[in-house]
């Protein structure tokens, strides 16, 4: 019997088959981010859970509820805080990134310069530069917003740069003959060709940068800062063992981080969408 | 009137000195008349795409001179002489089809207007209307060829230098566009060099065809094509076609042989 029903609906089954392909692609974002969207709510089930099982001591981790009571409770000045940091790593990514690429472009004239610096950029590159932040805090002034715009800045300034140079370098050699052959001036080279090869590697850094300048702001706050300062807070709270606000805190400092990366992928997607990468995604 | 390319006594040895060196051409000696439509063909790696890119001035002999119009071809490229095709279409993939065709126009400063009009014809006529607005990965190889020889040709260049620019083509495209481009030379009365693998294609367009061999680089023979100027589908069915295709295709197993 269903042997026969497969037989005398052997068209409709492929029909059915077209059908199912089409709405599936209708639905591709939710298809696309549902495994995810599973996973964390598992993980959060899971945190609740552990936390209340083991009676795990809140210094150690508070459990989810605890750190969402908090964040309501506290959501006004959390936000206060929040959106001082948040202007502290906005200051320091626009500083950064466009020095970064203003540097590059300057270089990217002048390549015998760049060829002598790129050594002593990459080296700058891993230094630990949060490291001078109790420094720059001196310069500026602990509370003083400059201060941590600064160091924002210096971190994200040396991934933009190296990753600019490197898109308006490594060009495709036949494409800079076809320049060449229309002898086309190094202006035209530059902005033409080098320019919008190097706009995808300029996307990758900003995307890195968008998340250092959050983790800079935050954690040059440690090292001293203005009491309306969301790291500030952070290392208060945790000092008086109010630990619930502390990962509040946190929790608001990562939603920050991930809108600015996303905010630059959003940017990068009508930017740029020749690149595979944007076009890839499409499909 | 002098020769409209001159390449004299011509070597070319990438890598000097050094374990990979490479002579890629010996001693080439070549004419080209204003007018002519000279083919080149010969085994892979013979120095066909190094010989062309020593006319356009795109990499230096080691010896010996090229002279584009009369002048040192670095002149004639800075002068913008020629118009290339390259083996690969290198088409950028931030810009629209259009956008392709229309760079040398704006290198040139030419109002937008213009340059979309002059874009939009020369797509026509390499069969690609409509795709203006189309990105370079949305169409074929062919495809892509194919707007690279409507970016050659839109400046109107006196002298086109093409690298197999139909070889992704199917046989059908690959005769209409062999027809095509035989109007555009007949009627602008433009000098072409042409690299090609295909034999049939080299005498069908050429009034001259240099045959290569490889290990060094060097021109064993040069055939005149002499075949009516005006060329068309009866010109597949004369006989003389038949007998040059045939002494093509013995010159061609000569050079692969190193004879
Ligand atoms: N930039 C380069 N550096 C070193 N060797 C090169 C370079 N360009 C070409 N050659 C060598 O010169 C020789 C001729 O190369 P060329 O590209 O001119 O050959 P071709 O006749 O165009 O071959 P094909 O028909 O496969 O396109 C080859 O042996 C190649 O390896
Ligand atoms: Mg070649």
């Amino acid at each position: 019997m269903a042997k026969q029903t497969t037989d005398q609906t052997g068209f409709s089954d492929v029909a059915a088959g077209v059908d199912a392909v089409i709405p599936a692609r209708k639905q591709s974002w939710l298809q696309y981010y549902l495994p995810s969207i599973l996973i964390f709510i598992f993980a959060i089930v899971t945190w609740e859970l552990f936390v209340r099982l083991f009676s795990i001591q809140e210094f150690l981790l508070p459990a989810p509820s605890a750190i969402y009571n908090s964040l309501s409770l506290n959501l006004n000045q959390l936000l206060k805080l929040g959106w001082f940091t948040t202007k502290e790593a906005l200051g320091g990514f626009a500083i950064g990134c466009s020095l970064g690429i203003l540097v590059a472009l300057a270089t990217a004239r002048w390549t015998i310069a760049t060829e002598a610096l790129m050594p002593f950029a990459i080296a700058a590159n891993s230094v630990p530069i949060l490291a001078f932040a109790p420094i720059l805090n001196n310069w500026f002034g602990v509370d003083n917003p400059v201060s941590k715009m600064a160091i924002v800045a210096v971190i994200v300034f040396f991934p933009v740069m190296i990753n600019t140079v490197r898109g308006l370098t490594l060009v495709d050699a036949n494409a800079l003959e076809l320049m060449a052959s229309y002898a086309a001036n190094q202006y035209d080279v530059l902005f033409r060709l080098r320019v919008p090869n190097a706009l995808p590697y300029i996307f990758n850094a900003l995307k890195v940068a968008a998340a250092l300048s959050m983790i800079g702001a935050i954690v040059s706050e440690y090292f001293g800062g203005n009491r309306s300062a969301l790291g500030v807070y952070i290392t208060q709270e945790a000092a008086q063992f109010r630990f619930a606000n502390a990962w509040a805190a946190i929790i608001l400092a990562c939603i920050v981080g991930i809108t600015l990366y996303l905010i630059v992928l959003t940017v990068e997607r009508f930017a740029i969408p020749w690149h595979p990468s944007v076009r890839g995604e499409e499909r | 009137m002098p020769p409209t390319v001159s390449i004299q006594n011509v070597s070319k040895l990438f890598n000097p000195g050094q374990a990979n060196q490479v002579l890629a051409l010996k001693e080439i000696n070549l004419d080209i008349l204003p007018g002519e439509f000279v083919s080149i063909i010969g085994p892979s790696g013979c120095g066909k795409s190094t010989l062309l890119r020593l006319i356009g001035d795109l990499t230096t002999p080691s010896s010996g001179a090229v002279l584009v119009n009369g002048k040192p071809a670095h002149q004639a490229r800075l002068d913008q002489d020629y118009g290339m095709v390259f083996q690969a279409a290198t088409l950028y993939e931030w810009r629209t089809v259009s956008k392709n065709v229309q760079l040398p126009l704006e290198l040139k400063g030419i109002a937008k207007t213009e340059r979309e009009n002059r874009a939009k014809e020369m797509l026509a006529l390499v069969e690609l209307a409509g795709f203006e607005n189309h990105h370079p990965w949305q169409l074929s190889g062919g495809m892509q060829q194919r707007v690279a020889i409507a970016r050659a040709l839109v400046t109107g260049p006196q002298l086109l230098l093409m690298d197999e620019p139909f070889g992704a083509l199917d046989e059908m495209t690959r005769e209409r566009m062999n027809q095509e481009l035989h109007h555009i030379w007949e009627q602008t009365n433009k000098t072409a060099v042409f690299i090609t693998h295909s034999i049939a294609e080299a005498v069908f367009l050429s009034t001259r065809v240099v045959v290569m061999s490889v290990r060094p680089g060097r021109i064993t023979q040069v055939i005149d094509i002499d075949l009516p100027r005006h060329r068309d589908v009866t010109t597949r069915e004369m006989t003389r076609y038949f007998e040059l295709v045939n002494q093509g295709r013995e010159a061609l197993r000569r050079a692969e042989a190193g004879l």
